[in-house]
């Protein structure tokens, strides 16, 4: 094998067999380690979060990374290929363009539920509002609530966090669920919400802060209703699990009539935690 | 471990490690499914420790006979293995994105089939002791020699590919170092690709050469090109063809056992037409092959190829099965489109295939071992002792179960979800 090892020879066969063969182990070694040294980099500059959200992204089926405008049937059948992340989307600025948001009602109804239109609202349906002192709220929007249920237990971010839009920026505790759930914006926790709140992080927002990957406005009510339909769909794919029926309203507590396997499975699919 | 999940009962930890929205039986179902291929897997292992500790006169093989049950089961096994390489040929190499529904599945399955043929070629070689001398003294004029080291080679790329799959469960990427890792791992996964269809091109290729070049062996014996005879190039042509085949029939098997739809149907067909397109070409190259030794190749080393088949056990009834029944008939079917359609059409034909590129192994290696060499010699019979056969199980088994631990715990089928969906949207 080596020049040193009993047997080996100076010909052309044996320099061309095992030059091959530690070409071939040279390629796969250096391959693993580069990986390892991409891995360690990513740790030091603090992509973790990104990835950790872009391999989430990836692993959900089509029909789920549907593009906003798919929805609002600007660009029918079009699935995100970004990570939900708008903010660099040149269709997206375009389509803003051409159909500047049409501005809503504050309360916009879908099926049942009352929707607060004086804020933005992430895919992984968590919201994120503008304070008068120019901090941002963070809080689970109506669909995020009746999922996490009447006493939910999350796990928060301490003041000072950063956080990173798309980024599980904190978790909810459920009996036999878990789900991460997705920052909105970019920012620095300022504080975490008192017991009883509709929220739940009071946000400093990036300097650079774009919400333009979030949804708002007339977009609002597809959206919703989407999610509803998806919500439904997950609902029944359990065996025997209840479902809701055409025209029903989405009950307060929606984790307490599941099981834990069922509100499993919904957590994952509602807050994008594949 | 968190104390929580230590405490919690056996059910609980097992959904917690089923990844989310993926639905399997219970605990109970599974382990009663996986206990008679313990117990196979068992006799198998206890067969092995006899050849190893005591010899292989425990097997019925002998010096006249030494290629048996354990080297068609490698030979075999490694044919319908190449799903993995050429599947992620398909979809790194040649951006085939249907793929990625079947990838996966077809890592497990190479996986499994590697690991295996190397298991019990340490048991079937013997002193796995020395097994590194094979290495580190290699003879580069043996194709054996080229065979070990890309069977090595590619088995570690193999486990390579399958560790982002194990790091993709819901517990184990809960950890961020894993989850990274994974993703980056999973960014360069062409370079696999391209170097396990490098490896795979070769040890494929040598296997079948490693017969071709038997001189002493004129039921095997073929000319070809350069260095390299032509089942060289045949058993690279008809691996390439089964393993698609065997994708495409193992997920099927899955989807009656697990009662649900894993794969778009389109996936199938894009399989189908793969396999059926290559087998019609191996078919095509083959005849062609079997022609110039009939009139050529068997007459010129003293042999008149007819003599091979005087022995009813191997008639011609052989050469056709091979040809016609699993080769043509198969290409016939998974290449037209109408046929290819209807589910057990297709299935069929990937029986068929993958039946086809098994008895060509079964000729290569038993068939060879049993018919004469020298005009004066007998027809050699042989049938494997129960070591073998346990071995031979315990290799089935240990697939079986590596397979139904990935299914359960990892995700194999990633449109699984996405079908289950839309099967209530329907």
């Amino acid at each position: 094998m080596f020049p040193w090892v009993y047997g080996f020879q100076w010909s052309f066969g044996y320099v061309l067999f095992l030059g091959i063969f530690f070409a071939v182990a040279a390629v796969v070694v250096s391959t693993l380690i580069l990986a390892a040294w991409r891995s360690f980099s990513a740790f030091r500059r603090g992509r973790v979060p990104l990835i950790q959200w872009d391999s989430a992204f990836h692993d959900l089926p089509p029909q789920e990374r549907a593009c906003r405008h798919d929805f609002t049937g600007e660009l029918s059948g079009r699935v995100c290929e970004r990570g939900f992340d708008c903010r660099e989307c040149a269709t997206h600025a375009k389509l803003l363009q051409v159909h500047p948001p049409e501005p809503a009602p504050d309360l916009i109804e879908v099926s049942g539920l009352a929707i607060p239109t004086d804020r933005l609202y992430h895919r992984g349906h968590t919201w994120a509002q503008l304070q008068p002192d120019g901090s941002y709220l963070i809080g689970l929007d109506l669909i995020g609530r009746r999922l996490a249920g009447a006493n939910p237990t999350f796990t928060l971010p301490t003041p000072g966090t950063p956080i990173i839009a798309n980024s599980p920026a904190l978790s909810l505790h459920r009996p036999g669920a878990e789900a991460r759930i997705l920052a909105p914006i970019d920012g620095i926790v300022l504080e975490t919400a008192p017991p009883n709140s509709n929220w739940l992080l009071r946000l400093k927002p990036s300097p650079f802060l774009s919400t333009r990957h979030l949804l708002s406005g007339s977009e609002l009510r597809a959206w919703f209703a989407r999610e509803l339909d998806r919500l439904q769909l997950a609902l029944s794919a359990g065996e025997g699990a209840p479902s809701l029926a055409d025209g029903g309203v989405l009950v307060d507590d929606l984790a307490a009539g599941c099981t834990p396997a069922q509100l499993d499975t919904l957590c994952g699919a509602i807050f994008l935690d594949e | 471990m968190p104390s929580a999940l230590a405490s919690a009962p056996a059910a609980s930890i097992d959904r917690r490690f089923i990844n989310r929205g993926a639905s399997r039986s219970t605990l109970a179902r599974f382990s009663l499914w996986l206990l008679p291929w313990f117990g196979l897997l068992a006799l198998g292992a206890y067969a092995m420790y006899l050849c190893l500790s005591q010899g292989l006169f425990h097997t019925n093989m002998d010096n006249r006979y030494a290629f048996g049950l354990w080297i068609f089961l490698d030979l075999t096994i490694i044919a319908l293995g190449a799903g993995a390489f050429f599947t992620g040929f398909l979809l790194y190499v040649l951006r085939n994105k249907e793929l990625k529904a079947v990838i996966n599945s077809a890592v497990v399955i190479g996986l499994t089939c590697y690991s295996g043929a190397m298991v019990v070629l340490a048991v079937d070689v013997g002193q796995p002791l020395r097994a590194w001398f094979t290495y580190y003294h290699p003879n580069v004029h043996s194709m054996l020699t080229e065979v070990t080291f890309c069977i090595t080679c590619y088995l570690a790329v193999l486990a390579i590919e399958y560790v982002p799959l194990v790091l993709k469960n819901r517990q184990l990427k809960l950890r961020p170092s894993f989850l990274v890792f994974e993703w980056e791992l999973h960014k360069l996964m062409v370079v696999f690709a391209l170097v396990g269809t490098l490896l795979s091109f070769f040890h494929q290729g040598s296997l079948g050469g490693l017969f071709g070049v038997l001189r002493g062996r004129p039921f095997v014996f073929r000319e070809g090109f350069a260095i390299w005879p032509s089942t060289f190039f045949l058993f690279i042509l008809s691996a390439m063809a089964a393993g698609p085949s065997f994708v495409a029939l193992t997920t099927w098997l899955v989807e009656k056992l697990a009662r649900r739809r894993l794969i778009q149907a389109a996936v199938y067909d894009t399989l189908g037409r793969i396999s059926g397109k290559l087998l019609l070409a191996y078919v095509f190259l083959k005849t062609i092959d079997t022609l110039l030794w009939i009139n050529q190749t068997a007459p010129g080393r003293g042999f008149p190829a007819h003599r091979f088949y005087l022995e009813s056990a191997f008639g011609t009834w052989m050469l056709f099965a091979e040809i016609v029944l699993f080769g043509l008939l198969p290409a016939a079917i998974l290449i037209r489109p109408s046929w290819r359609a209807r589910r057990g059409a297709l299935i069929t034909g990937a029986i068929l295939a993958c039946l086809g590129v098994t008895l060509n192994r079964f000729v290569l290696t038993i068939q060879t071992m049993a018919l004469p060499t020298l005009p004066f010699d007998r027809f050699l019979y042989y049938s494997p002792s129960w070591q073998e056969y346990a071995a031979f199980g315990a290799i089935i088994a240990y697939a079986v179960l590596v397979y139904s631990f990935s299914y359960r715990y990892l995700t194999l089928f990633p449109q699984e979800r996405e079908l289950a969906l839309s099967s209530k949207r329907s």
